[in-house]
């Protein structure tokens, strides 16, 4: 058999046990009472003269500031450094550092990406096994083989025997 | 200078060899046996493992609703109906739930799934009075269709 196609496999295959997964959770009940915001920083690593940060450049200097307005909970670092790519690097409530390449991206890209960043918690993006969850499943009580049974076969105790 | 052609006595080393082989032996570290250590034999079983998956999502499907007809079945058995006329009842007294969330409730929500089965049993009842009663008893009541009022 041919190799299989290596290079841009960046998402990942969907192989249930090949892949890790897990179920549909908030942080900490994020939302039940309070809603915090799971982005805790944001990082713009720039150079200031690569052709291919032009677009960071653009973002720093015409929407950056809004951006930090409009999340007043994100600290907005911006750092122009002699790194070879530009990159955006977000860092969560949880610990997860994710890093996005921004190289020759126009300024409004980078807005969207840093809504997107903004607006997700730190949980790992991989394969959720359900699009539901729920803590009390059951409220009439989880079917078990008695539930349709006639209640003789439950009773127990000393009046019975009586009887 | 502008070359056309790169020197051709030039060679270079591949340097992210482990990496790659890295890449395809990660799926392959749950399988059995040797095809989950040894490159060769990992591509091959990696290969089918993908396209396994991709046909295995169409079948997912129906082996699901296989499972909750199942389930439905047996918990309608539980009070004295069988699957088809359970379905049907419940469809012909305009109850659109399907069989996902009708298999849900009877594991969760019994008392609910009860009363499902009885208003089955009672349209049954009814249908066999309307077919062998011969206009003598009033129309069911559970008979009756609800238009939409929009």
């Amino acid at each position: 058999m041919c190799c299989v196609c290596s290079g841009s496999r960046g998402t990942g295959a969907m192989t249930s046990r090949g892949s890790p997964s897990r179920f549909l959770t908030s942080v900490l009940h994020n939302g039940v009472g309070r809603y915090v915001r799971q982005l805790q920083r944001l990082q713009l690593l720039f150079s200031p003269t690569a052709a291919d940060a032009r677009g960071a450049r653009q973002f720093v200097e015409e929407v950056a500031v809004d951006f930090a307005r409009k999340h007043p909970d994100v600290v907005l670092y911006v750092r122009p450094c002699s790194n070879p790519t530009p990159v955006l690097v977000a860092e969560y409530l949880n610990g997860t550092v994710r890093e996005e390449l921004i190289t020759s991206k126009t300024s409004e890209e980078i807005l969207q990406l840093a809504t997107k960043l903004a607006g997700q918690s730190g949980l790992d993006i991989i394969r959720i096994r359900k699009p539901f969850h729920t803590d009390n499943p059951s409220i009439q009580g989880q079917w078990h083989p008695l539930t349709n049974k006639p209640s003789i076969l439950t009773v127990r105790g000393p009046r019975l025997q009586a009887q | 200078m502008v070359v056309l052609s790169g020197a051709r006595w030039l060679r270079c080393r591949l340097t992210d060899r482990f990496w790659r082989v890295q890449e395809v032996l990660k799926y392959a570290r749950h399988f059995r046996g040797r095809k989950n250590r040894c490159y060769k034999l990992a591509v091959r079983s990696v290969r089918r493992a993908f396209v396994k998956s991709t046909k295995a999502r169409r079948e997912k499907k129906r082996f699901l609703r296989a499972l909750w007809i199942t389930r439905i079945g047996a918990a309608s058995l539980e009070h004295g109906l069988k699957y088809p006329s359970f379905i049907s009842n419940l469809l012909k007294s305009q109850v659109e739930l399907n069989r996902k969330v009708i298999a849900d409730l009877a594991i969760y929500e019994p008392k609910t799934f009860k009363s499902l089965a009885a208003l089955a049993q009672r349209r049954r009842q009814e249908g066999f009075l309307a077919a062998l009663g011969d206009g003598k008893e009033p129309e069911g009541i559970f008979s009756r269709i609800v238009h939409r009022q929009y």
